[in-house]
């Protein structure tokens, strides 16, 4: 188990190289640089700003610098928000995105598992039914649609929760909820499906006519075996609310990483774009990697070696 | 991408018409009486050192904090601020050949820590805008300063030699009162230049304390009637009176810079009593004007900022000034205001109403005609429209762009029965493919730096100009420009100018469509508001400190 860890580690350390190298190098392919403007700057001026944040080094000599100060923690400083760190700058999003996409997931597990539960034990009763067309309504609105209608109804129409913002449990609430309801209803739909699976197992029914306590049997053998795919996708779940969602933090006015992201990319902002990459692709890389090693937790069948 | 931006405006609409069924009962008169004023900034500034900024949400802020030695007054004209008087030769403060400049500073003018604005202050910010290491983006504006250039330039060379350029810079403080600036060539605007964020005063040994974070409050001390007290990244900014403003002290208690990027958030905020200002999104103006409740709140006001389709008139067909001016007739201006909810003005001449230099009469030949358009096509040896070669319309993919894209592909097919290709592009991209030249027919458009037509001719019409994206070359033009730019006397100056945008127009490199006009909405306890053609990122940022809440 530790080697298999130590190797996947190794791995990690190879890919976050390989997006680097790829993720600096189309930024620099793709059209447009930093500098270029509607009114566009006198030439003089982006000379000097090339020279101000070594662009006007050659590519390699780039990259090797990037490297260099990615193993002293540093990820360079930012164009868009001139004069801070990149480093900073995603350290003061990230604890905010983490809460949000934490909450958002926690809320989205708990709803979705529960429902998803829910209705398999009662097939076809009422529960089964409303835990249906919950996840199929909230998998089919797209999350931007979701966060307006919640603005309207509740901070225009009833005026209960503020429209945006970050700072009071009032600001999380919706914007959680616009994160979460699509991996709640996602989630809600596997548990639905694998729990009807495990159910007609033979070995529920060995387990039932042993004698054992239905509850004994609900969460021991139903519960715990229903859960390795929800599992599957909890990973990249978690990763991707954690990376935070542009939209949702645009819309909710929300200070944190996801909308760093794509103001980096369209201001050409060639340290915020690199930081964010990497800390997504590690984010995910990790991700992975517990799932994995759940696995093992879950499924005692499953070993590594 | 595309469907994705009908269901955004689908949502809009819904949002409109909750809004317009709920806003009945949710609506009060009246504020909560506290002396705070809360406006969207939307973005992030990307830095508030005057030095370095460039975009109008920086403005902004800038403007709360810092004082210069001139200010504009509502009319754009020029006031004196920390000079006492604004310099002329008659006062002696430019001297006969309009090469030296002498402001002579109040006496009165403190530091929000009580400290006394010196010149030293004044010289210490115009060298660092030049300093090469900085690399601002409004240095070159400097550049006639004697030695300003070469100093920028010297980005190669060691610190002992930018030393020396900087001292070589001709700026100088004889005395605390006294500033005195010389340059290299008359330049009638300098004076406009004066009175611009890049060269407020800065502190040297703030400055030099605390590095990059000299802007982070309470660090950033500044000479104006705000203060910055608080500043959450990508969340807000909150001013406060500074209490040793030497000026009229201001009214607000308070001012919150929210940064709501989404425009239909922005809104649901106002509506939610967290914004007194905001704007509306784009392509909701018209409901927003029929809806009881919003429209006595809108305000509208004429920015200095033209729009326009510029040719590139290397490109045939477009080398042919006959086509150029032909497609100019051949669209409808007042179609696309009407599609726009009927918000900005009919453009012919490019230079803006409310800047001195606005010719009202100018451009009536290549207005909305299309029998005269047929007719120049006809001169320019297209009667068969087919023979034209394919032409190519750019543009950054927007929405509001994408809709005069379309506008201009339906009036070329419905007046002339042209049909040309539609080229959106990523923002950025697009830019860098304009600046190259490698387009055929772009959108842009342009706002003024400061009120004049030197800021609006020589740059993007003179031959091999920074920003002459048209690629537009004409001998005359270029000699006018050479005389107006250096022309100390205001009236020729302004006659100089005048033809030199005739010569534009008649040689029709772009074809003028319309003048910005700014839409907003603005809660009714908000008084003492002042717009101005030149506002920041938030309305009537210029004169905040003359706005109060009514009880």
């Amino acid at each position: 188990m530790t080697r298999y860890v130590i190797r996947r580690i190794l791995w990690l350390l190879l890919v976050l190289l390989v997006v680097s190298f790829i993720t600096f190098s189309l930024m620099h392919l793709v059209p447009g640089g930093p500098w270029d403007r509607e009114k566009q700057l006198a030439p003089q001026v982006v000379e000097a700003l090339n020279r101000k944040y070594g662009l006007d080094k050659p590519f390699f000599v780039q990259y090797g610098n990037f490297l260099i100060g990615l193993l002293h923690g540093d990820l360079g400083i930012s164009y868009s928000f001139q004069n801070r760190s990149v480093t900073q700058i995603l350290m003061q999003g990230l604890p905010i995105t983490a809460t949000l996409g934490i909450t958002a997931f926690i809320a989205a597990i708990l709803i979705g598992i529960s429902l998803g539960m829910a209705a398999a034990l009662k097939q076809n009763s009422w529960i089964d039914y409303v835990s249906v067309m919950f996840s199929t309504i909230f998998a089919s609105i797209p999350g931007f649609v979701l966060a307006i209608l919640l603005m309207v109804v509740f901070s225009v129409l009833l005026h209960w929760l503020p429209t945006g913002g970050w700072g009071s449990v009032s600001q999380i609430i919706m914007p959680a909820f616009a994160l979460g309801a699509l991996p709640a209803a996602f989630i809600a739909r596997i548990t639905r499906a694998s729990t009807l699976e495990v159910m007609r197992q033979d070995y529920v029914r060995t387990a039932r006519s042993k004698g054992l306590l239905e509850r004994v049997v609900l969460i021991r053998h139903i519960l715990r075996n229903s859960l390795i795919p929800v599992v599957t996708i909890a990973g990249p779940e978690f990763a991707n609310l954690v990376t935070g969602s542009v939209i949702v933090e645009t819309i909710f006015s929300i200070p944190g990483i996801g909308r760093l992201f794509v103001q980096g990319i369209f201001a050409r902002d060639y340290g915020l774009i690199m930081g964010s990459v990497l800390f997504y692709a590690f984010v995910i890389a990790i991700a992975n990697m517990v799932v994995d090693i759940l696995y093992g937790v879950i499924d005692p069948r499953i070993v590594y070696n | 991408m595309r469907r994705k931006s009908i269901i955004l405006s689908l949502l809009a609409i819904l949002m409109t018409a909750s809004l317009v069924l709920t806003s009945a009962c949710t609506q009060g008169t009246k504020g909560t009486g506290e002396q705070i004023l809360r406006v969207n900034l939307a973005g992030e500034p990307a830095q508030i050192d005057p030095n370095q900024a460039s975009w109008a949400a920086e403005k902004s802020v800038i403007t709360q904090v810092f004082v210069g030695l001139l200010g504009f007054n509502q009319d754009l004209s020029l006031r004196a601020d920390v000079a006492t008087v604004i310099p002329t030769i008659a006062n002696e403060g430019i001297s006969a050949d309009g090469l030296t400049y002498t402001f002579t500073l109040r006496t009165n003018v403190t530091w929000s820590d009580d400290k006394k604005v010196t010149a030293s202050d004044f010289v210490y910010s115009i060298k660092r805008e030049l300093n090469p290491d900085l690399a601002c983006a409004y240095a070159s504006f400097y550049f006639d300063i004697v030695g300003a250039e070469a100093y920028f330039s010297a980005t190669d060379k060691t610190d002992a030699e930018k030393t020396a350029l900087e001292n070589a810079v001709g700026v100088s403080a004889p005395d605390d009162e006294t500033l005195q600036i010389k340059l290299n060539d008359p330049l009638p605007t300098f004076l406009d230049l004066m009175a611009l964020w890049p060269v407020y005063p800065l502190r040297e040994d703030i400055i030099t304390q605390y590095g990059d974070s000299w802007t982070d409050p309470p660090n950033y001390i500044g000479d104006g009637p705000y203060l910055l007290t608080e500043w959450v990244h990508l969340d807000h900014m909150t001013f406060k009176p500074n209490p040793n403003y030497w000026g009229t002290k201001p009214n607000l208690a308070e001012i919150d810079f929210k940064m709501i990027a989404d425009a239909n958030a922005a809104l649901a905020a106002y509506y939610n009593g967290e914004l007194d200002i905001s704007g509306v999104p784009v392509g909701t103006e018209k409901a927003t004007m029929t809806n009881a409740v919003l429209s006595p709140e809108i305000l509208r006001y004429n920015d200095l900022t033209t729009f326009a389709f510029q040719f590139n008139v290397t490109k045939p067909p477009f080398d042919n000034k006959l086509v150029r001016q032909a497609l100019s007739c051949a669209v409808d201006r007042q179609t696309l205001i009407d599609i726009r909810g009927g918000v900005g003005k009919v453009a012919l001449s490019w230079i803006p109403p409310g800047m001195p230099g606005y010719d009202a009469t100018l451009g009536a030949e290549y207005a909305f005609n299309v029998t005269k358009a047929k007719e120049l096509l006809d001169q320019a040896g297209y009667s068969d429209v087919s023979q034209l070669p394919e032409i190519k319309f750019s543009y950054s993919d927007t929405a509001g762009n994408r809709t005069i894209a379309q506008f201009l592909q339906a009036q070329m097919q419905q007046n002339l029965g042209i049909n040309i290709t539609l080229d959106p592009q990523e923002s950025k991209s697009f830019q860098q493919y304009i600046n190259a030249g490698k387009h055929m027919w772009a959108w842009f458009g342009w706002g003024a730096d400061y009120p004049d037509p030197d800021n609006w001719l020589p740059q993007l019409f003179g031959t091999g100009a920074g920003n002459n994206h048209t690629l537009y070359s004409n001998p005359t033009f270029d000699a006018l420009a050479a005389v107006a730019l250096k022309e100390l006397d205001n009236t020729t100056r302004l006659q100089d100018w005048a033809d030199a945008q005739k010569l534009v127009m008649d040689d029709a490199p772009i074809v003028t469509m319309f003048y910005r006009e700014r839409f907003l909405l603005v809660k009714p306890w908000v008084k003492g508001l002042k717009t101005t053609g030149m506002d920041g990122q938030v309305a009537g940022d210029m004169f905040y400190n003359e706005v109060y809440i009514a009880k």
